[in-house]
């Protein structure tokens, strides 16, 4: 009697067991065939179109030209190519260290439940996200122009002199690093918010019942933890400030003397001069720069791991 | 079935604070946690707050006296002509359109995905992958003419379509989600699927829950990036009747910038602010709202002091 | 979780799978890459020759003042053509109409241009010469240059906008300097000598710090000669005698502290204006509602006369900007496109309407004078004279310097690109950091390896 029902129990459990296997194996195709369905369609596509465009020269009419590496040769030996990843990087060691950790400091302060007021400054820190970029620069012109501006001005009253904030190489950058940082830092805030808020109760319990105090705990498990949602920011801030764009648009046209043209300015250059091969080959040679800037970056924060 | 309860349960539990301050210096911290937190949130408003009381000044005044605000000159003209220029309901409802269904596609199909890449071994996942980090890497604006000339052979130019789909199951969603997911203990989904829940039970009911920080920090930032974005909505949305609202402003900024100071330097900036300050109220009443009852609810809910 | 368990075969052979894909999207990808349908050559325009013309035509416009301006024509432009429907938008024409144009996806049939912009363009256009034929004798030559590419037109030219010196006549009465001495521009630099003898702490000629509008305004000092950054045959001629004398006399500014550098119409630029320190302005008809806006409490105080003339006798005026119409190839009616811009260029009711007192602007349009040189007759003013010019009849002078401008200057369509070169050397020089002779070769090198040999 045990034996049979035993026998029957294993046979149906196996078959159960298969079955579920086999749901279990199918399910990822499942899961990301809807996206895979969209992004074929939509990324892959463009995105094969785009590789084939810079081994040509494509003025958008007609038939282009296959030039094999002459556009990667061109931008290699392009003084302004280098010229703008320079000023992207130099954007980068600006914005991006400041981001983090005024970022990590904010979300650490809102994510406590004690602190009043936290509504208000979460949408705060939300505002300049959704503010149009084109009215934000018109304030940038007027609060750092060199004679009249208001950021002048104070300094000023400090016994300071003035500083060309718009006009010269070296003090652009900072100006438009700053208002890439207003624009941007509420995003970073979210995702380091969501990081931290995200860490396994469990962990925090285990350690508990293993007797670890508060502060053991910020070490082992907050801080541990919360560095991938850093590597992920920083991977994410790097693709934005090398990606920059629209900042630079608004409010320097690139100049001084070419000092804010980013590394994505300088791609969008090559395009509206219709010399799509060119503009093409500058942004696979971009997504390999900031590939591997992040694997750089991950590696470097998981070696501390 | 104990275990997984006993796990969901945990796992739905607040989590421990996020950022452990000895409740002994509390008091004191908090008082400086708002020193900070307040001159920053001030860095942050002051370019908004300019535009909004600028909006009501008269249009030359702001070009003229940028600095300055008269209560007794206070105008609604800018918002009158504005009003009468711009097809602003319109360009309202087309925005809402583009963020509720791009929007849920986003909300639903990024995370579904990434958890199949974060918690499954398939064919072909690395590669695929791999392929959506190179999208997430590629600037937008060289994929810009591929993209076109696909939405021309489907006759979808100046459709919602065209404004929905591409990008809808974004890059960066399935990146962040993947590592969102990824940190979601697997101890919890084998004991889900001991219990005999499906694979896509699993997903609804044990990871949904445990992410749900992640989901809401990934609501707010989709809202902001399908609201901000006008590079791909400016090419294809070609009618009045498809613009957005980014569309609108960038139609009526084209005056302004660069170096385009044409004689109606003065009304187009004031117009500008004026639009720009109706475009943020909606959205920043949807996340105050938000952060009442989403934000607040669940990402504050899950951390206790 | 199933990563106990990962199988590696399935992956390789997804590899190679995948290969095969990726080799067959490649090769549908993409532009054509040989063959093609450059259908380039026969691209001439031609009149429609139906007795009452119909149709739905869609224009695009930037948004703004003129396009509230031609919005109002289109009512007496249906009076002459009542069956064609004129879909009239604001675009923003930078970000759009490239795209447009290479995917041919929802092409307008008529577009307002930058004239800098109509060269860069001309594969996607009809060449209007043929339209064109019958008012070409009487357009200002320099506008038809613009929009001219290897013989054909490509652009129904709109706007014409001589470069004038603005100058703030009440601060130079008061010190004592006579404008009305200033033929040349050795005699403006010692006008501006003399006013900031009388006014040291002044820069009196305004020098543009932008580099887009730098380089713009060096055209139009380089147009009084006649002469362009390239030839019609898009050959570069920027190291040349005549622009050695234009960018010396800019370098004498600097040099001699005579020039305020500021960005057009920059908080610097207005306050120094405003003070009467800044008192020349060499700038196309466009500055002109400076003064009628921005300018408030030296409004009236500001008068335009023609640009002083290199040599004693030499032409007294150079274009600045500018922009034209253009019919894209692919518009579905592209010759109702022209009929709607003939009507508004070349027919009386047409310009009239544009210049002319209106609802936008009640004493008319006047920030530039028509290229239709029938309807620029200094004795018969469109606009009407200028309050903040004290009352000027700024119709003459800008008419009658339009006149002037000598032909010979067609713009290549790298100009925009040119900037990063040209206009910052030319920023560098008033930085005092190049020479003329600097600006000249070094900005010839780059423009020609990056711009001109990239073609």
């Amino acid at each position: 009697m045990t034996t049979v029902s035993a026998a029957h129990h294993s046979v149906a459990r196996r078959r159960r067991t298969r079955t579920t296997g086999l749901r279990r194996r199918s399910a990822p195709y499942l899961f990301v065939l809807p996206f895979v369905a969209v992004f074929l369609v939509f990324s892959v596509y463009p995105l094969i179109f785009t590789a084939r465009l810079s081994f040509t020269n494509w003025r958008g009419t007609g038939a282009a030209q296959w030039v094999g590496w002459d556009n990667y040769t061109y931008l290699l030996t392009s003084s302004a190519f280098w010229g703008s990843l320079g000023n992207s990087g130099v954007l980068w060691l600006l914005i991006v260290p400041i981001q983090l950790v005024v970022a990590i400091v904010v979300a650490v302060l809102l994510s406590s439940a004690t602190l009043k007021l936290r509504g208000l400054y979460r949408v705060g820190f939300i505002v300049p996200f959704v503010t149009p970029l084109v009215a934000v620069a018109q304030i940038w012109v007027v609060l750092f122009d060199q004679e009249y501006g208001a950021v002048n001005a104070l300094l000023g009253l400090a016994g300071l002199p003035d500083v060309g904030w718009l006009t010269t190489s070296a003090w652009a950058k900072p100006t438009l690093a700053l208002l890439f940082l207003w624009k941007t830092t509420g995003f970073v805030v979210i995702i380091v918010l969501s990081g931290l808020q995200s860490i396994d109760a469990d962990l925090y319990e285990a350690a508990e019942l293993d007797g670890a105090s508060k502060s053991r705990q910020l070490l082992s498990i907050t801080v541990p933890l919360l560095r991938r949602t850093v590597m992920f920011a920083v991977v994410l801030q790097t693709l934005a400030v090398f990606q920059m764009f629209a900042e630079p648009f608004v409010l320097t046209q690139g100049g001084p003397y070419n000092s804010t043209t980013t590394a994505g300015y300088h791609l969008y250059n090559h395009i509206t001069r219709a010399d799509l091969g060119t503009g093409a080959a500058n942004s696979f040679l971009l997504v390999f720069l900031v590939m591997g800037l992040s694997l750089f970056f991950v590696r470097l924060l998981r070696a501390k791991d | 079935m104990t275990g997984t309860t006993a796990a969901m349960k945990q796992a739905q539990r607040p989590a421990a604070d996020a950022a452990p301050v000895g409740r002994r210096r509390r008091r004191r911290r908090h008082l400086g946690s708002h020193v900070f937190l307040m001159l920053l949130l001030a860095a942050l408003l002051a370019p908004v707050v300019w535009a909004l009381l600028s909006a009501f000044k008269p249009a030359n005044d702001i070009v003229r006296s940028p600095l300055t605000f008269d209560p007794s000159a206070v105008t609604f003209d800018n918002y009158a002509a504005m009003f009468q220029d711009v097809p602003l309901g319109q360009s309202f409802v087309n925005t809402t359109v583009v963020l509720v269904f791009k929007g849920a596609i986003t909300m639903f199909f990024a995370p579904l995905a990434a958890y199949a890449f974060a918690k499954y071994r398939f064919v072909g996942q690395n590669l695929i992958f791999g392929a959506v980090l190179v999208t997430l890497m590629m600037p937008t604006i060289v994929l810009i003419v591929p993209l076109l000339l696909q939405m021309k052979s489907l006759g979808w130019v100046d459709t919602y379509q065209a404004l929905i789909l591409p990008g809808s199951v974004d890059a960066f969603a399935i990146f962040w989600m993947r590592q969102v997911i990824a940190a979601v203990p697997d101890e919890l989904l084998d004991a889900a699927r001991v219990d005999g829940s499906g694979e896509f039970g699993t997903f609804l009911r044990v990871v949904v829950p445990v992410i749900r920080p992640g989901l809401a920090g990934l609501a707010v930032l989709t809202i902001m990036n399908i609201y901000n974005d006008f590079v791909w909505p400016v090419v294809v949305a070609s009618s009045e009747r498809m613009a957005t609202l980014q569309v609108m402003l960038s139609t009526l900024a084209q005056n302004i910038t660069g170096n385009r100071i044409g004689a109606d330097y003065a009304t187009v900036t004031a117009e500008l602010l004026a639009a720009s300050s109706v475009a943020l109220v909606p959205l920043l009443v949807l996340f105050i709202v938000l952060q009442r009852h989403f934000i607040n609810g669940i990402l504050a809910g899950s951390v206790k002091g | 979780m199933d990563r106990h368990h990962r199988r590696r075969r399935p992956a390789r052979l997804t590899g190679v799978a995948v290969v095969a894909v990726v080799g067959l999207g490649l090769a549908a990808c993409g532009p054509e890459v040989t063959g093609g349908d450059d259908t380039g050559d026969a691209g001439t325009l031609r009149a429609p020759d139906a007795e009452q013309p119909a149709g739905e035509i869609t224009i695009w416009d930037r948004s703004g003042d003129l396009f509230e301006v031609f919005e109002a024509v289109i009512d007496d432009f249906n009076a002459v053509y009542p069956d064609i429907t004129v879909n009239h938008v604001a675009v923003d024409i930078d970000a759009r109409l490239q795209n447009t144009l290479i995917t041919g996806a929802d092409v307008p049939d008529g577009v307002f241009l930058d004239d800098a912009k109509v060269g860069g363009y001309a594969e996607y256009l009809w060449d209007l010469s043929d339209v064109l034929a019958p008012y070409l004798d009487d357009i200002a030559p320099q506008k038809v240059e613009v929009n001219s590419v290897d013989g054909g037109i490509y652009g129904v030219p709109f706007d014409f906008t001589p470069g004038l010196l603005f100058y703030n006549a009440a601060a130079l009465d008061a010190a004592g300097v006579d404008v009305s001495a200033i033929e040349t521009y050795d005699d403006l630099l010692d006008a501006a000598r003399a006013y900031k003898a009388a006014k040291p702490e002044s820069g009196p000629i305004h020098l543009e710090r932008s580099e887009f509008l730098g380089q713009l305004q060096l055209e139009m000092y380089a147009g009084q000669l006649g002469t362009s950054l390239a030839d019609a045959d898009g050959e570069l001629r920027l190291d040349s005698p005549a622009f050695e004398q234009v960018l010396t006399f800019l370098d004498t500014v600097r040099a001699e502290e005579l020039g305020t550098r500021a960005e057009y119409l920059s908080p610097t630029d207005l306050a120094e204006l405003e003070n009467g320190n800044q008192v020349f302005y060499p700038w196309a008809i466009w500055f002109s509602f400076a003064p009628q806006q921005l300018l408030t409490d030296t409004a009236g105080q500001w008068r335009a006369m023609q640009l002083p003339a290199w040599e004693p006798g030499g032409a007294r005026s150079g274009a600045m900007g500018g922009s034209s119409f253009v019919v894209p190839k692919d518009g579905e009616n592209a010759e109702l496109a022209w009929l709607f811009y003939e009507f508004l260029m070349f027919d009386e009711a047409g310009y009239t309407a544009v210049w002319g007192p209106n609802d936008v602007y009640p004493q008319g349009l006047n920030t530039s004078i028509p290229s239709y040189q029938p309807a620029a007759d200094p004795s018969a003013p469109l606009f009407e004279p200028v309050e903040a010019l004290g009352g000027q009849d700024l119709w003459a002078v800008a008419t009658e310097a339009g006149a002037q401008i000598p032909g010979g200057t067609p713009i290549p369509s790298w100009w925009d690109g040119a900037v990063d070169y040209l206009g910052t050397d030319l920023q560098r020089m008033l930085d005092g950091d190049l020479t003329p002779s600097d600006v000249m070769t070094q900005a010839t090198e780059s423009i020609q390896t990056n711009l001109i040999d990239r073609q």
